[in-house]
């Protein structure tokens, strides 16, 4: 034994090290694609009559709003995590409604022939409508920033869990309708066991979709309707105010949240789903 | 026991996107008892997994009802559990989960202890208690496949449906499942219904097997009863007497289905052409050495000589396959047994007389009778001593192979053994073979002797599995062999067609007759279309000289004869008189008391004298009394006489075989 445990840990330093040489090809290609294109942006600004600041620059000018995330000066003059954590509490309100919203109509379309027949159109018809469109006339309809943001996000977000619910559950396998025909299953036994379950991957693929686009969505949502805390309403500002920089940083930052909270209903389903239905 | 699933004249019609509609199961009648395990059998499209959902209720009749218990099927439930072929588990439930579903959904009002108990019951019983928390995902097709018996299983159905359940494992787990799924029946009294395509599945686990026709209008083409005690175990199944010609009669069946379509599928009018009604002709043959004459009328253009221009050959590997085709009237004419012209005639072929005439006997001789060589090596050499062996070994069972009940073989081996005093029902099974099978069957042993044409004999003597016992020269020289058959109905329709096919064939047998073409006629028949067998088998020597090295096993041999200045291939009416006497004696037909008309209106001697005048042949005959091996003569004035002499014989009946009056079809 005792001349097994110093090679053991050798051998766990080993394995370690190995570990990040086996990583690094994954690791250094997007390294380095980053690099050069930092490196080109870099030169592009300095070319004459370059009208965007370079990476450099970028980073001279935001540091404050990079290092300090949490301050509060009051009104809308907050540090980027409040303003991030603004935007996605709309986007939690929103999208949990549309979740809610489209699931339950896509069940009810996807269960009946009727309801499918009357309002596949219209839905069809609505969904094209691009986020931007929906801003005026949520406005004229709700006349307030906050709620016509909201109503922007969810009407944005409801089309693909809509439609995908209403096709995970007409694409049930016919096996499990059988297994609860034959069974005499009740209409609660059926929806919580069958339906459910077997739609659920669909739903997962909707939601996924939808929480994309609902982020999409805050951005115009909120670039319009001025006087509110939210990273769109805050790039917005910094355009006014010429602070390209800063807009530039709040893109990188806004392409993060995007990823990560796509990343995070990954996970979820995961979570959720057996490895048969993936 | 009463009937507990009665599905009563079905018909299923779906209704087709383009406006049409297809008629999936017509009139399909069947009643199932309790306990019975029931096998739906057929072609893939034949309806049958329509009528397993409609006994489920999944699925509703468009006319006529199902009952189960009296109770009318409308609607699936509960009691008539299916087992899918694809499983049909819920993969986001763990195996105890999708038992526990169907038990907790059905048993409602059991409490939940019980519910519990039940499942893991079921659990155990399928043998799949470690992997009861593991999703159906993580489970091989096998357990899967148990896991749905399991579930169905636990909800006690009075009636468990099966749609082809094992269709997709391997082999062995196939096996083993099968003997679970059928000990599980057994100990808990299952009725089921199984849909399969698997032959050997069907007989393993069925007491009756439904035979389902093609579709469109599909309907339940025979039932066969399965005979073999329970338990059963896989391995002695297949040794049980009825295995194999259960296994062969189903696969004999779907192979007729199979043909039965191409002939749909082929329309067929009577091509008028030199005179004749019709010249394309379908003329079936079974692939034996005796099959030389029509093998050559087409190799060697006889048949285009006369005028018959389309004429196909139509291989059947066995002579139910001619008799289905005559009775089909799927083929014109065909090669026969002797004595099938006048045992369909008789009604032999499901109690429907089918009037038959010959106008040509095309060979005679070429058979004899084999034994294995298991009886050679214990000193049996000839009838008495396979008597005194039979005496012997009372204990055990001896089967004997013929090709068919009508056919010389069968007559023949009868009268040998009753000959010898041996009685070939009593003493001896004697089964029905079809001819290639015949040396394949006697070297697995299942049979002991067969009496069969050649190449038979003579391949099971070259290959050391048999000797042969005796052959024409002991029995009787010159017996008809094959003649040539049509409905007469068809003979009717088609006269002169009758006489140009008559002509053909016998010039054919004129052909085959001279010893300078033997060669060619042999390396004709090894051919895959015709016997398919390796050229040494088939000998074609004048049946006076002997043919090879005849020491023991072998001897010396009666070869097939095609023809000689003797008018042998004049129909025989005395030789038909006898075929009458053996086919009452064995019971086989009723004696008819109107012999003398019907052997009249079998024998077509008019078309034969007719066709060797055309050809400028000898047709002279002189009529002789028949003389047998044993010296009994045959008196063709009194058969009725010589039959009530015999000693060994059925308690045969005396009726009047009543036939329709020949009838002109309008051509």
């Amino acid at each position: 034994m005792t001349t097994f445990s110093p090679r053991r840990r050798a051998g766990a330093d080993n394995s370690f090290l190995a570990g990040l040489q086996k990583k690094l090809p994954d690791f250094a290609p997007p390294i380095i694609a980053i690099a050069i294109f930092l490196a080109i942006w870099q030169l592009f600004s300095l070319t004459p009559g370059a009208t965007l600041p370079g990476p450099i620059q970028v980073v001279q000018d935001t540091w404050i709003l990079i290092f300090w995330p949490f301050y509060d000066r009051g009104g809308i003059d907050k540090g980027l995590f409040w303003q991030i954590f603004a935007s996605l509490q709309r986007v939690a309100i929103s999208y949990t409604l549309a979740a809610i919203f489209g699931i339950g109509l896509g069940i009810l379309i996807g269960t009946s022939k009727l309801m499918s027949k009357a309002l596949d159109p219209l839905f069809q018809l609505l969904r094209t409508v691009p986020p931007l469109a929906w801003v005026p006339i949520s406005l004229a309809a709700l006349r307030q920033n906050e709620p016509a943001a909201l109503f922007v996000i969810f009407i944005t977000a409801i089309w693909p869990i809509l439609i995908n619910t209403a096709v995970g559950v007409k694409e049930i396998p016919s096996d499990y309708n059988n297994v609860a025909k034959v069974l005499q299953l009740t209409k609660k036994e059926y929806f919580f066991n069958i339906l459910i379950p077997a739609a659920l991957p669909y739903i997962f693929t909707g939601l996924r979709i939808a929480i994309g686009l609902a982020w999409l969505a805050i951005i115009a949502a909120e670039i319009v309707m001025s006087g509110i805390v939210g990273i769109g309403f805050f790039i917005w500002e910094a355009y006014q105010n010429n602070n390209v920089s800063e807009v530039i940083l709040a893109l990188i930052y806004i392409g993060i949240v995007g990823l990560l909270l796509d990343k995070l209903m990954a996970w979820i389903q995961t979570l959720i789903l057996p490895a048969e239905q993936k | 026991m009463s009937v507990f699933v009665a599905v009563d004249q079905i018909d299923k019609v779906f209704n087709l996107v383009g406006g049409g509609q297809y008629i999936a199961l017509k009139g399909i009648d069947l009643q199932i008892k309790k306990g019975e395990f029931v096998s739906l059998i057929g072609h893939s499209g034949c309806g049958k997994s329509t009528l397993l959902n409609m006994i489920a209720g999944l699925d509703l009749p468009s006319e006529g009802i199902v009952t189960l218990e009296g109770q009318r099927i409308t609607k699936p439930g509960p009691d008539r559990m299916v087992v899918f072929q694809n499983y049909s588990l819920l993969p986001w439930r763990t195996v105890r989960e999708n038992i526990a579903l169907a038990v907790d959904a059905v048993m409602k009002g059991a409490p939940a202890k019980e519910r519990r108990a039940i499942v893991e019951k079921h659990i155990d019983m399928v043998g799949l208690r470690p992997h009861a928390d593991k999703p159906p995902g993580m489970l091989s097709g096998g357990q899967k496949q148990r896991v749905a018996i399991a579930r169905a299983l636990s909800l006690r159905p009075k009636l468990l449906l099966l749609d082809e359940p094992f269709g997709a494992l391997d082999a062995l787990t196939r096996g083993n499942l099968q003997e679970q799924l059928m000990q599980i029946c057994q100990e808990n009294q299952v009725t089921a219904v199984m849909v399969t395509h698997d032959v050997d599945e069907a007989v393993l686990l069925s007491d009756r097997i439904v035979m389902l026709t093609n579709g469109p209008e599909s309907k339940i083409g025979g039932i066969l009863e399965v005979d073999i005690p329970r338990p059963r175990k896989r391995m002695q199944v297949v040794e049980h007497p009825s295995y194999y010609s259960l296994r062969s009669e189903m696969i004999y069946f779907l192979n007729q289905q199979k043909r039965v379509k191409q002939i749909r599928a082929r329309k067929k009018t009577a091509v008028a052409r030199h005179g004749l009604e019709k010249v394309n002709l379908e003329i079936g043959f079974v692939p034996l050495t005796a099959c030389a004459p029509l093998a050559i009328a087409q190799e060697k253009g006889f048949f285009t000589k006369h005028g018959l221009d389309e004429v196909t050959l139509v291989r059947e590997t066995s002579w139910r396959g001619i008799v289905d085709g005559i009775a089909g009237g799927y083929i014109d004419a065909a090669q026969m047994p002797s004595g099938m012209p006048m045992w369909l005639t008789l009604g032999g072929h499901q109690d429907k007389p089918i009037p038959t005439v010959t106008a040509l006997t095309m060979t005679r001789n070429g058979n004899a009778i084999t034994l294995s060589k298991r009886f050679y090596d214990q000193g049996v050499y000839n009838l008495t001593d396979f008597k005194q062996h039979l005496l012997r070994t009372r204990d055990q069972r001896h089967t004997m192979g013929v090709v068919h009940p009508s056919s010389m073989h069968s007559v023949l081996l009868r009268y040998w053994l009753a000959a010898g005093g041996i009685d070939p029902d009593l003493d001896v099974d004697v089964h029905t073979i079809p001819p290639a099978q015949m040396v394949a069957d006697l070297k697995a042993g299942s049979i002991d002797g067969f009496c069969v044409g050649e190449p038979w004999n003579y391949r099971a003597a070259e290959e050391g599995i048999g000797f042969t016992a005796a052959t024409d020269l002991e029995i009787w020289l010159g017996h008809p062999g094959k003649v040539l058959g049509v409905r007469e109905d068809w003979a009717a329709a088609y006269p002169n067609t009758h006489i140009a096919l008559v002509k053909a064939l016998l010039e054919a047998c004129y052909y085959c007759s001279l010893p300078e073409n033997a060669e060619e006629i042999r390396q004709i028949l090894a051919r895959r279309e015709y016997v398919s067998t390796n050229v040494e088998y088939i000998q074609l020597i004048d049946p006076d000289s002997t043919s090879c090295d005849l020491g023991s096993p072998m001897r010396e041999y009666a070869h097939h004869q095609f023809f000689s200045e003797a008018a042998i291939n004049r129909p025989s009416r005395t030789e038909q008189t006898w075929i009458v006497t053996q086919l009452a004696r064995w019971g086989h037909t009723p004696f008819p008391r109107n012999w003398v008309e019907i052997i009249e209106r079998i024998c077509r001697v008019g078309v034969f004298s007719t066709a060797a005048r055309e050809l400028g042949l000898d047709v002279s005959y002189t009529r002789q009394p028949l003389k047998l091996f044993d010296g009994t003569v045959f008196n063709a004035d009194d058969p009725l006489g010589y039959l009530n002499s015999l000693p060994i014989k059925r308690d045969f009946s005396v009726a009047e075989v009543i036939l329709d009056a020949p009838i002109r079809r309008a051509a």
